[in-house]
């Protein structure tokens, strides 16, 4: 069986695609707090950013490659809020979308996906309980599972990983965690730099390109794009495969697009105005 | 600032790329335009498109018009070319100057036309403004959408499916291309017209005195409705060559339309942009964030039509470029913010590599004889 | 009438909402029976090959399908998992086979990993075969979105209807007569892939 595979492997082979490769991906990312669309300074003073929906139809519209929608709504009623926003966006925009915020359980995991989202990020649930993540990752299918790391660099210059919102502290630094996600069966990572959100001042490149090196699996690095510079970087010297952004789309006039065009001209591989 | 080797826009100009000679994506454009476009097979087009629908409802098509040198050259090729019978729709931005409405009174009249003007409430207006400006470097939100977005409501509202616009957008940017002619829908709305901002989404950015009615004329109509009429909505520069020269000079002759002075242009160009009072301001806007501005688009224009030299562009744009408008005195009390605000505003929104210029050291520009006629806030 | 299968594994909600968009009339059905009525069948999937396999079986799936796309010649389109289930067997765990309607098998990427990450996310190229009617209207270096660990290999290489190249070519989408499958997902590529549903709904059956 071994060697008719390998043969059969052979025959495809043959035909010339040329160098093609797959894209870079940028990817806004949507905070929701009780239906609106929100942003602030590592999670703090929030302002109101738009409707999730027609966010969402824009950045379809505006050539982005995915969307990932994060619910920092406090209470749990309030979470049909969320399933219904992603079903109205799963009518018009046919891109994937990943969802996340306080899922704690398979029934959340599977909530999400019904709604229609493509992936579901999941952080404080399997810092807590990482074989919830195996069983999820197990259950679900790998390419459903994202892992989602929020990290800070503390003033001694360590990493560490941080749950909950970003409020509680774990002793645990963010690349061995990673392994550790990878390991539980998770599709990607999500890797968001805490203090650097919202600033303005860039990625955290340094951790950003440990993990890439580190991981089999695709990265997606969130937290300080604020500059058509920092896109660059982040997949030039970051090896990101993918880039989150927030503040650089809701708070100048960027958007996908325009930011397409910028990264081509840079030569990075990007898909351009589709 | 790296500039094209060809025309005079810099790296700071949205969609912008350069390829291996150093000349941007637009001038390519225009040669895609000059060369490759069939456009005898395009113009049986427009004449099979405007068949579909002629007769079949009150009006045969809907213009959406400002007055201003493109939408007048389109109401006047498609009534005395093409013979239909428009509605002609206005949406008024509240800064249109006083020449531009003797200019369309004179328009209406020379050609027969219905026209609906529709003016949003003012004081919705005025804060929508202020936030634009905050959250986009650019205070023309209620503009950009109510121009796009109110003639599809009254396509729908009078069942007038077919919409014409005038000028392609590949004339300035690469969202879309000459060889993928645009339709002027929703997904263009969405991906550079409302610069990334829907009503729904202004309905949470402004204070709480601002209901979803008060944003209804800056809303597009949904899909549905519009698939429901049958809708097309293109560029009558997707069906026949632009030529803005040409345009401005037919448009002179046959309907007297008339040229006004503009803020910080060249005598040459005096007719671009005549309908805005905020012209300048809006030009002062992009200069203090990219570094270039209307004088580097009019002379590109001209280059890539064999009408200017890139010598003589380069001292148009040295001479006239980069000028502090006498308009922004008004435009400060409009909204009722100092300079000190406007430029913190607008300091925050510069493009990189431009970097923010000194406005103090910026030289003022010359007041327009109508400014003083204009409007008090 | 567009019939989208529901066999418990696959994100059915935006292939609905994508021939909806398109304007066509399209329903989820969760019984076999209810293929009679269908002018095109859409096969989506998402999961593991072994679980999919097993649920069609025990549903009766897989009979039916014999019956109607096999032997009735109707247009057949299966979605990432659904296309390597058309495959001879597939190697996700164990050694499970597929419901055989193309020769060849599924095995997971053959790559290293400090160089291309598995799984395979997000958009890539495709290479469409001369005159593929799945990709008319589509320019050259059309993307669409990809997320998978496993890809097809088609021993019949006339059966490929377009290559993707991820370290090396792999089958992005076969033909077989009526018979359809993308490993990408239509109903995730925006514009692009709504034009290549929009050109399977245009074919009406041998």
């Amino acid at each position: 069986m071994a060697s008719r595979y390998w043969k059969i492997f052979l025959l495809t082979e043959g035909h010339d695609c040329g160098e093609k490769m797959l894209k870079k991906r940028l990817i806004p990312k949507l905070l929701l707090k009780e239906g609106r669309t929100v942003k602030g300074v590592a999670f703090q003073d929030l302002r109101d950013v738009g409707n999730p929906v027609t966010n969402a139809r824009i950045y379809n519209a505006q050539g982005a490659d995915e969307l990932i929608f994060l619910d920092i709504t406090a209470s749990q009623e309030k979470r049909n809020i969320l399933y219904d926003i992603i079903a109205r966006t799963a009518e018009e925009c046919f891109m994937p979308f990943t969802a996340g915020g306080g899922v704690r359980s398979l029934e959340d995991v599977r909530q999400l996906l019904l709604a229609g989202a493509d992936k579901v990020s999941v952080n404080t649930a399997a810092v807590e309980h990482p074989e919830f993540m195996r069983e999820a990752a197990q259950r679900f299918g790998r390419q459903c599972m994202v892992g989602a790391v929020d990290f800070k660099k503390e003033s001694n210059g360590v990493y560490r990983i941080y749950t909950h919102g970003g409020t509680v502290q774990v002793e645990k630094d963010p690349l061995t965690w990673c392994d550790e996600l990878q390991e539980l069966g998770v599709g990607e990572i999500l890797l968001t730099s805490i203090d650097r959100d919202g600033t303005n001042t860039g990625i955290d490149l340094e951790l950003t390109r440990k993990v890439a090196d580190a991981v089999d699996v695709p990265v997606i690095a969130s937290g300080g794009v604020g500059s058509l510079a920092h896109l660059a970087e982040g997949f030039q010297d970051g090896h990101a495969s993918a880039l989150a952004v927030g503040s650089l789309f809701h708070f100048t006039d960027q958007s996908p697009i325009k930011c397409q065009f910028y990264l081509k001209g840079e030569g990075i591989d990007v898909r351009v105005g589709q | 600032m790296k500039i094209c080797s060809r025309c005079m826009i810099p790296e700071t100009h949205e969609t912008i790329m350069f390829d291996g000679e150093g000349v941007c994506n637009v001038c390519r454009q225009q040669e895609v335009k000059q060369e490759k476009i069939d456009w005898t097979t395009r113009g049986r087009d427009l004449v099979e498109l405007i068949e579909q629908y002629r007769g079949k409802n009150e009006y045969d098509c809907l213009i959406p018009f400002s007055g201003g040198k493109d939408s007048t050259y389109t109401v006047y090729k498609l009534v005395t070319e093409y013979k239909v019978k428009p509605l002609v729709v206005s949406f008024d931005h509240g800064f249109l100057r006083p020449r531009i409405s003797e200019n369309n009174v004179r328009t209406m009249r020379k050609l027969g036309v219905d026209f609906l003007k529709f003016t949003p409430n003012w004081q919705v207006v005025r804060k929508i403004m202020l936030e634009s400006l905050r959250r986009k470097g650019d205070f023309c939100w209620h503009c950009h959408t109510g121009i796009f977005a109110y003639p599809m409501q009254i396509a729908v509202k009078h069942n007038i499916p077919l919409i014409f616009w005038g000028e392609p957008s590949a004339e300035y940017t690469s969202y879309y291309s000459y060889d993928n002619p645009e339709e002027v829908d929703e997904k263009r709305f969405n991906r550079f017209v409302n610069l990334g901002i829907a009503a729904e989404d202004m309905l949470g950015m402004l204070d709480g005195s601002i209901t979803m009615r008060d944003l209804e004329p800056f809303k597009y109509p949904k899909l549905k409705e519009l698939r429901g009429i049958g809708y097309r909505s293109v560029c009558l520069g997707s069906y026949i060559p632009w030529d803005v020269k040409q345009n401005v000079a037919i448009i002179k002759r046959e309907l007297g339309w008339q040229e006004d002075d503009v803020e910080g242009v060249p005598p040459d160009y005096r007719y671009e942009k005549v309908e805005c009072m905020l012209q300048g301001v809006r030009d002062y806007c992009k200069y203090l964030k990219r570094g270039y501005a209307r004088v580097s688009h009019l002379t590109s224009i001209d280059i890539r039509n064999g009408r200017l030299s890139r010598e003589a562009a380069v001292e148009a744009v040295k001479r006239y470029e980069g000028n502090r408008p006498a308009s922004l005195n008004y435009f400060l009390n409009l909204l009722d913010i100092t300079e000190e605000e406007f430029n913190g505003i607008l300091r925050k929104h510069v493009v990189s590599p431009h970097q923010w210029p000194d406005p103090s050291s910026l030289p003022r520009g010359e007041k327009l004889h109508d400014q003083d006629l204009w409007p008090k806030p | 009438m567009i019939a989208i299968i529901d066999y418990g594994m696959g994100n059915l909600l935006s292939v609905l909402k994508a021939f909806e968009h398109l304007g066509e009339e399209a329903r989820v059905i969760a019984t076999p029976a209810r293929l009679a009525d269908a002018t095109h069948v859409v096969l989506p999937g998402v999961g593991a090959f072994p679980d999919a396999m097993a649920a069609l079986t025990k549903n009766g799936w897989v009979d039916a399908l014999q019956r109607e796309v096999v032997e009735g010649g109707k247009p057949f389109l299966g979605v990432c998992l659904g296309m390597q289930l058309l495959a001879e067997f597939g190697e996700e765990n164990v050694h499970c086979s597929g419901l055989a309607w193309i020769r060849g098998g599924v095995r997971r990427f053959v790559l290293n990993p400090k160089q291309y990450k598995v799984p395979h996310v997000g958009w890539n190229e495709i290479t469409p075969v001369d005159d593929s009617l799945l990709f008319r209207g589509l320019g050259p270096g059309a993307t669409f979105y990809f997320v998978h660990s496993y890809h097809m290999i088609c021993e019949d290489k006339t059966d490929i209807a377009a290559y993707c190249d991820y370290g090396y070519p792999f089958p992005a989408a076969i033909r077989r007569g009526n018979i359809f499958a993308t490993q990408f997902h239509p109903e995730k590529s925006q514009d692009n892939g709504l034009k290549v549903l929009e050109n399977f709904l245009a074919y009406r059956g041998a």
